[in-house]
């Protein structure tokens, strides 16, 4: 007898706590259903298709490897002046006449690039500014663990500050060396094409600063651009195509010896 | 903040060639050496149990339960080095919250969790359940109350539900095996997807890091089999040492072969990273790849478990040899983690290269944390062993 | 079905019925708009100090020292490239005035000779050898550097 009475308790108990946990789940699963309703994801597509698709072309017979842009780029961006950390930098690539190619980046260039190798023995020497290429395929947002950094909707690969737990994986996947690990905040840090000022008609800093117009900085999508127009003008190259990751920075004047 | 950056000053003065800026500093470190270790020695640990579950070498009755808590102790502290790592600990609820199905590494909370319970708890609880009920009415204090709730009300004795615990138990060894190896093989797969760094970037990366996994699981076992029975001054059951011995030569002959065929077709194919690796493995890596990895955890453990399938010495002989072979393996795969995580970073992507590691003694990246997470799951498997004594079981399995 | 069965299934669902229902309230609201990321981080991004103000701002007030840039040689030059901002876009130069000091290292940044420069438009030239020991500005107007003062 007792033990009958146990068993309807039980079982009650059970059919109680099946229906609030159902009850609890379809809550949660209707309470974001509600809030999206069909206009809004009609409002999304058009959004997308009128924003414009960020891109930079970088002129290599133009730059002379001043380091203005960055110096511009950490004034402008708070990134720790230290050596360490550079969302930008510039390369000075030496062939020298015996075949080898010496490569230096002193402090990511701030302060100018100074010639180390004597001119003697110098086949050729060129300056690259390097940056986050924001790839339209980028392997940092296919890596990233929890969707902390992705490709916005205007083409720019930005970072959530607030979701970025520091795992580092994006700064193993980025082929470019583009990415660091920000000291200060903790989390993953990189060019953002300076998004809070070309959302405001800006151009980036690197770009404002440039005394020889050496980086173009434009939408892909609009055909009058000055950087489509370069585009157009030069035979242009992205940095390591063989990976495949649809690099949105174009260069002109790529020698092959560029890493 | 300021010694960090001592430290990467430092740094910057040893650096060899010219890397890019940002890559100074080394952002997988000793933390990130471990965990694939550790991971790596509860699947073979698992593997090993399973060769007598679901395989049927019975011959490896002694070393089943062991095998298995050995694994749940280091399951339990396999995801502190990574959180050690973590930039922003709290925030590693994210992984589970919203996992980015592109990234390899998201997998490892599901796998994780889905492998510590669904497997190995559900395993280990289905092999002992019938003792904890029996052990429930023999003992008193902390272990009585143990047992009565981790048997969750089931309290049947009889040999009906024996029988299905065992039948349970085999099909969840079963679901376990891909399950182990899907918990080395993502890791793998972490580095090996990375096509930014040549050096991981290979296709068998999850595969390599499969077998040595098991490699090194086995050879825990081995070594842990032996000090226990020292400890408890039992003799050693010879037939099942030499049958792991066994296991651990013919794993470790696959091993070989795959690490072997990944460098051979690296050397032959000689794109275009194959300058930089080579300068890296004769330069920087030399010690531990060489001595390290192959020599001392490779070469020697083959040779000598290898001549005792042709010849047998005496026991003794025999007994040291495993010792010390299961210690080397141990130390070899150590360093094959090593040389993965810590040399792919050691040289720049742009192939031009070289940055240096700084040994680092405190903090969470050093050493001594790192002597923490290694000591820490043999504490925990003292105190399962205590708990749950496999000799003490009432079935044969022991 | 056995108990040991039930019991085992029950749990299972219960542990999965209890993490999805705390995944869907600590899942951040705006995440998976435009894919899977917070879509309001593409606002937070947004938001962060200007400093560089561009040469519009400048001439403002300095439109006599920007015509006098136009005319020669640093037309192409921007005036916060040599005069980098040390306050944010929102408050007045006049505060922290950015006053260069026109060195030989300072100037050098462009004009140094290096290899890597040549035919690029920007004259080289080894700063040490040119008039040894002085500051460009004692003979040149930065904004005019054609124009010599001796």
């Amino acid at each position: 007898m007792g033990t009958k009475k146990i068993k309807t308790n039980r079982r009650n108990f059970f059919q109680t706590s099946a229906a609030l946990i159902g009850g609890s789940i379809l809550y949660s699963i209707l309470k974001p259903i509600d809030s999206i309703s069909q206009s809004i994801e009609e409002e999304t597509k058009d959004e997308i298709v009128n924003l414009p698709l960020w891109g930079m072309g970088i002129d290599l017979h133009k730059c002379v490897g001043c380091g203005k842009c960055a110096e511009a780029c950490k004034l402008e961006n708070n990134v720790p002046r230290e050596p360490f950390y550079f969302r930008t930098w510039v390369e000075q690539y030496t062939v020298k006449k015996d075949g080898d190619v010496v490569i230096e980046s002193p402090n990511g260039g701030i302060g100018g690039l100074k010639q180390s190798v004597p001119i003697e023995d110098i086949f050729k020497s060129f300056m690259v500014p390097k940056l986050c290429n924001h790839c339209s395929k980028a392997p940092c947002v296919q890596a990233c663990p929890v969707g902390a950094t992705y490709l916005s909707p205007d083409g720019v690969v930005l970072v959530d500050d607030t979701y970025c737990i520091g795992c580092s994986y994006c700064i193993q996947a980025c082929p470019y060396g583009a990415r660091f690990m920000n000291p200060v905040t903790h989390v993953a840090d990189k060019c953002t094409f300076c998004y809070h000022r070309i959302t405001k008609g800006l151009q980036p800093a690197c770009v404002e600063v440039c005394p020889t117009d050496a980086r173009i900085f434009g939408n892909l999508k609009d055909k009058k651009s000055d950087l489509v127009k370069f585009l157009q003008k030069n035979p242009t190259q992205v940095l390591k195509p063989h990976l495949n990751t649809k690099s949105k920075v174009f260069y002109n004047g790529l020698s092959s010896e560029v890493k | 903040m300021e010694e960090h950056f001592q430290h990467l000053y430092q740094a910057l003065s040893q650096v060899d060639g010219y890397i890019y800026p940002n890559e100074i500093d080394l952002h997988w470190g000793l933390m990130i050496v471990l965990y694939p270790y550790i991971t790596g020695l509860v699947a073979g640990a698992f593997i090993l149990a399973s060769l007598e579950r679901v395989f049927n070498i019975k011959v490896l009755k002694p070393t089943y339960g062991l095998a298995l808590l050995t694994a749940l102790a280091f399951l339990f502290v396999a995801t502190l080095p990574l959180v050690s790592h973590l930039q922003h600990p709290f925030r590693s609820y994210e992984i589970f919250m919203t996992p980015n199905p592109t990234s390899a590494m998201a997998i490892f909370g599901f796998v994780y969790l889905w492998y510590l319970m669904a497997v190995l708890l559900l395993e280990i609880w289905l092999d002992y359940r019938l003792d904890f009920v029996l052990w429930s009415k023999e003992s008193k204090g902390f272990k009585k109350y143990f047992y009565k709730i981790i048997t969750l009300g089931i309290n049947d004795t009889d040999e009906k539900s024996a029988k299905l615990d065992d039948k349970l138990g085999y099909f969840i060894t079963v679901v376990g095996i891909p399950s182990a190896f899907l918990l080395h093989g993502y890791v793998g797969f972490i580095f090996g997807s990375i096509k930014a760094n040549p050096w991981w970037s290979t296709v068998l990366m999850p595969v390599i890091f499969l077998f040595s996994a098991m490699v090194s699981g086995i050879a825990l076992v081995m070594v842990i089999y032996m000090v226990v029975c020292w400890i408890r001054k039992v003799r050693i059951d010879m037939p099942a040492l030499d049958t792991i011995a066994k296991y651990l030569f013919y794993i470790l002959i696959i091993d070989f072969t795959l690490e072997s065929l990944d460098q051979i077709h690296r050397i032959y194919e000689a794109e275009e990273a194959f300058d930089i690796i080579e300068v890296l493995v004769s330069g920087k890596l030399n010690i531990t790849i060489i001595y390290g990895q192959v020599l001392f955890g490779t070469i020697i453990p083959l040779i000598v478990i290898g001549l005792f399938q042709i010849y047998k010495p005496a026991e003794k002989t025999r007994k040291i040899c495993y010792f010390f072979v299961g210690l080397m393996v141990l130390v070899g795969i150590f360093f094959m983690r090593w040389n993965v995580v810590i040399g792919g970073q050691l040289f720049s992507k742009s192939l031009s290269g070289f940055t240096s590691f700084t040994a680092v003694y405190t903090g969470a990246e050093g050493y001594l944390m790192a002597g923490v997470w290694l000591i820490l799951p043999f504490g925990i498997l003292a105190f399962l062993l205590w708990l749950m004594p496999p000799w003490k079981k009432v079935n044969a399995r022991a | 079905m056995p108990k040991l069965i039930f019991r085992l299934f029950f749990s299972f669902v219960v542990f999965v019925s209890l993490f999805i229902i705390v995944q869907r309230f600590l899942k951040p609201d705006s995440f998976g708009k435009y894919g899977h990321y917070r879509a309001n981080s593409i606002e937070d991004n947004q938001i962060s100090t200007l400093y560089y103000k561009g040469e519009e701002k400048c001439t403002s007030c300095h439109q006599d020292v920007y015509d006098l840039k136009y005319a020669d040689l640093h037309s192409e030059v921007s005036c916060e490239s040599c005069h980098p901002p040390k306050i944010d876009a929102n408050t007045e130069c006049e505060v922290m005035p950015p006053i260069i000091k026109g060195s030989i290292e300072f100037c050098g940044q462009c004009h140094t000779f290096n290899k890597g420069r040549v035919k690029k438009g920007v004259p080289q030239l080894e700063l040490n050898d040119h008039y040894k020991g002085e500051n460009c500005i004692d003979c040149h107007n930065p904004h005019a550097p054609w124009e010599l003062k001796k």
